[in-house]
């Protein structure tokens, strides 16, 4: 269970976030959206202490900033937006650098088994250099997955932060990774995932929170938060959700509407 | 158990993994150090050889004085300081390199050298000036604990300027480079204003980056420094190697990313600080080795720092043969060698990286 | 250094006792005027290697170098297999002489001076270095008889400024307590710059305020008169008096500053230059 609470960050002097609320359970697969600078990166930041913040934020019980850092990375593994590399590591080299927390120590052949899970069986030769943006996405997500490759260990979860781990792929590859990070919480895992698409979020995640310039304006399921009025707040147009026949599950289906700017 | 033995040594063996042949390039680099080691105690600008005294030796007859001066005072104490500040050089240059996330930081090239230089010629200079008691108390390691503060010192100002929100601008870098420089350069036209005679010539001798005056008590002096540095630099390899993702990452990968940096530029420091006290200005090498090291073995720390620090030793070995040999019986300062070999070698490096000079 | 020097004598005279009286037959000679002595002592055979300084008489570029007399390098030394190092003051450094020292390689350092008996002083030195006292004597006495019989009074003496070098237009002149200072008191001339002691770059101002009729240079191959074009085009030294009648003396370095046989030369060279034009 994490429960950040009144989370307030500022950059320089300009405040970015205001007080948000946010909680995540194990076996669940949490989102966090909402249009562009509404602060959804600036949350996922703060809750890994990227960023400084004041209010709190309890992992399973324990303040993460006192959990040490070692400790926490047994537990805990975050996929950043973008991940430059200043040297030129082979495909493999950069997914062993999830074996450093410690845990994966002896399984040497982890960091095979999680590229093969990603669907980058083969590539493990290759210069993260010259993969393309997708590929390099996900190579960075076998490197996580690498690092907390048990969603559940010693009845504890495991808790994935991933900030936007689509927004690179075309759409077979984000159904396949968004299918990972439903399976990593359907197996007692925790996961946080900053997420672009609405549509997207809508299929996978079990809970959603939709911000709008550094404040939470809902958290909730997905058929309480994404409707017409709370989406047409956030994004500051007129959208449309309904339910087409050819999905699953009754998620709410979004279309923006061509005009009608609020 | 014996199944899991053989399947993690499949393991190892698999695409992508370079361990292998960086085991190869390790034991082929010691093996080279060994050979330039035996070579340096061999070559010079005397004709005395290491095996023909050997020889002599073990035929019982007595070795004349000169050969035993050459081979135990000259050449002994030569290669092994050069061995040293060859390894600390590269090192340095490959810690350095990690730390910035940038092939092209060098301690010579961006003032961590020139601040140890400026630490040297105040301690040479203004040495004198020190209350006797602290003299005392340092001794001849006035000149390489002065080389490694102004190195230490250099280094967390360059990362402090360079370095916001844990990315590091390499204009800023190398800007705040040529300002470390020139700062120093104004500081040390100073103290040569103020030297007299004698310390000018000190100066000279070793701003010129030679590795003549290698005398046992000089490796007594920079050896430890200089070990001390190697030896942390394995617990550096796993903190360098996430760093390359960002010390964010780093430091959800566990790695405590604040203690790694501080010891990475304390490694430096001494490393740079000591090499730069005993032999001057010597540059290039730490951009050449760890360079080649990374084409050939990839840039995980692990097997690079190892065999940056042999291929670098072997290096600086080989740089000062040639900068005492050819033109014997006179010498040419052995930066000029690595300076000959390393400045194209670096422009060469530059072309390829321009890239990464525009971030 | 002079403490070195006689222990440095102290063991040539044991050990020539215990060998053969021409036992130091191969001499390393480390200084441009200390080569000069040892040719005008008549014992060049006996020479082996030279340093970078030592460029005069034009036959001893045939023998090896060792390299510049402040930076030797102890194989290098080691290797030309001297039995005798003679050495000007300031040879070095510490470690080289360290080293050759545990080589039991008798090293003896000729003390330096600018004046005339310390031309004598240090041709003595040398002569005993290679067992020769009575030559060095003899050589001594007719040099400082040269030096004696100098007529260099004037009525005026001249205002001379000794000019190093005008690197990036920094003028590096000379104080007191160095050779140029004791040649231009030898060629009766009287030193402009008397501020410090050896030398020092000196701001614009100083060179104006020490107003020298003369300027004193060292010759080298090339240009001069681009040279004194460019020198008499220094803002500082346009203003004095040395500018207005373009009063500049180029002699050679070793010549001029060397103080060993040819100082009488030089002094006679200097003084001439400085007061026998029209």
């Amino acid at each position: 269970m994490l429960i950040a609470t009144k989370i307030n960050v500022s950059i320089g002097k300009t405040p970015i976030l205001h007080g948000v609320n946010f909680d995540a359970q194990a076996g669940q697969l949490s989102a966090v959206v909402g249009p562009n600078g509404s602060g959804k990166t600036t949350l996922l930041k703060a809750m890994t202490g990227d960023l400084p913040y004041t209010g709190s934020v309890v992992l399973d019980g324990t303040d993460v900033k006192v959990i040490p850092g070692t400790q926490l990375a047994t537990r805990r593994a975050v996929l950043p937006q973008a991940a430059g590399l200043a040297f030129p590591f082979t495909v493999l080299e950069v997914v062993r650098l999830g074996l450093t927390a410690g845990l994966g120590a002896q399984d040497r052949g982890l960091p095979q088994r999680a590229l093969a899970h990603v669907g980058l069986a083969g590539f493990e030769g290759r210069l993260y250099h010259a993969l393309s943006g997708g590929e390099q996405q996900r190579c960075q997500l076998a490197r996580v997955l690498t690092q907390v490759w048990e969603p559940k260990r010693d009845g504890q979860a495991s808790w994935l932060f991933l900030d936007e781990p689509v927004s690179a792929l075309d759409i077979g590859h984000q159904l396949e990774v968004m299918t990972i990070a439903r399976q990593f919480a359907d197996a007692g895992g925790a996961v946080v995932a900053v997420m672009h698409d609405l549509n997207l979020t809508s299929m996978f995640a079990d809970s959603i929170l939709l911000m709008k310039s550094g404040h939470s304006v809902v958290q909730g399921n997905p058929q309480a938060v994404l409707s017409d009025e709370y989406l047409s707040r956030a994004y500051g147009c007129r959208v449309r959700v309904n339910v087409p026949p050819f999905h699953v599950q009754d998620a709410p289906y979004i279309l923006p509407h061509m005009a009608d700017l609020i | 158990m014996a199944v899991v033995e053989a399947g993690s040594q499949f393991a190892s063996r698999q695409a992508g993994d370079r361990s292998g042949r960086a085991m190869t390039v390790l034991i082929g680099c010691a093996i080279l150090l060994v050979v330039m080691m035996m070579a340096s105690l061999t070559v010079g600008a005397s004709g005395t050889s290491l095996f023909q005294a050997l020889m002599a030796w073990a035929s019982g007859e007595p070795i004349e004085l000169r050969e035993r001066v050459i081979l135990f005072d000259i050449r002994a104490p030569r290669t092994l300081l050069g061995a040293l500040v060859g390894a600390s050089l590269a090192v340095s240059g490959a810690v350095m390199q990690g730390l910035f996330r940038n092939p092209l930081a060098d301690p010579g090239l961006v003032g961590v050298s020139a601040g140890a230089g400026l630490g040297a010629i105040l301690a040479i200079v203004l040495g004198g000036l020190l209350p006797p008691a602290l003299a005392v108390l340092t001794g001849m390691y006035t000149v390489p604990v002065a080389a490694f503060v102004g190195g230490w010192l250099s280094t967390i100002l360059l990362y402090r300027v360079a370095t916001r929100k844990g990315r590091t601008s390499v204009a800023v870098m190398l800007l705040a480079g040529i300002a470390l420089g020139a700062l120093t350069g104004a500081v040390a036209g100073l103290m040569v204003y103020i030297a007299d005679d004698n310390q000018l010539r000190d100066l000279t001798f070793w701003g010129l980056g030679s590795l003549a005056g290698a005398t046992w008590a000089k490796l007594m002096v920079a050896g430890p420094l200089i070990v001390l540095a190697l030896a942390a630099t394995p617990f550096l390899a796993r903190g360098l190697d996430a760093l390359t993702l960002g010390e964010a990452t780093a430091g959800h990968l566990g790695i405590p990313v604040q203690r790694m940096k501080n010891i990475a530029i304390l490694t430096v420091a001494c490393a740079t600080g000591a090499s730069v006290a005993v032999s001057g200005g010597i540059g290039f090498v730490g951009i050449v080795v760890p360079h080649l090291l990374r084409l050939s073995v990839g840039p995980s720390h692990r097997y690079l720092l190892p065999i940056s620090a042999l291929l670098g030793a072997a290096f600086l070995l080989g740089a000062d043969m040639i900068s005492r040999t050819i033109v014997a019986p006179s010498e040419l300062p052995i930066g000029i060698v690595t300076a000959t070999i390393g400045g194209p070698f670096f422009l060469y490096v530059l072309l390829r990286n321009r890239s990464l000079l525009d971030m | 250094m002079r403490i070195r020097m006689l222990t440095g004598v102290a063991a040539l005279l044991t050990s020539a006792l215990s060998t053969s009286a021409f036992a130091e037959d191969r001499v390393l000679s480390i200084g441009g005027s200390i080569t000069e002595i040892v040719y005008a002592l008549g014992e060049q055979d006996r020479l082996i290697a030279r340093d970078t300084t030592s460029s005069f008489p034009s036959s001893v570029a045939d023998l090896p170098d060792v390299g510049y007399m402040r930076a030797l390098s102890p194989e290098g030394v080691l290797s030309v297999d001297p039995t005798l190092i003679i050495a000007e003051e300031g040879s070095g450094p510490l470690e080289t002489i360290q080293v050759l020292e545990s080589a039991n390689i008798p090293f003896i350092t000729i003390p330096d001076g600018f004046d005339r008996q310390a031309v004598a002083t240090k041709i003595q030195a040398v002569a005993q270095a290679l067992g020769v006292p009575e030559k060095g004597a003899e050589l001594a006495a007719e040099i400082d008889a040269q030096l004696a019989a100098l007529d260099t009074s004037v009525d005026a003496p001249a205002r001379v400024m000794f000019i190093l070098s005008t690197q990036g237009g920094r003028i590096m002149a000379s104080g007191t307590n160095t050779a140029a200072d004791g040649i231009i008191a030898l060629a009766g001339g009287t030193n402009a710059v008397v501020g410090f002691e050896g030398y020092k770059p000196l701001t614009d101002e100083a060179v104006t305020l020490a107003a020298p009729d003369v300027i004193v240079m060292m010759s080298r191959d090339g240009d001069h008169a681009t040279e004194d074009a460019d020198l008499w085009a220094h803002p500082a030294i346009s203003t004095t008096p040395a500018a207005q009648t373009q009063s500049v003396v180029r002699i050679n370095g070793l010549l001029l500053l060397g103080f060993g046989p040819r100082t009488p030369e030089a002094a006679t060279a200097l003084h001439s230059a400085l007061y026998d034009e029209g």
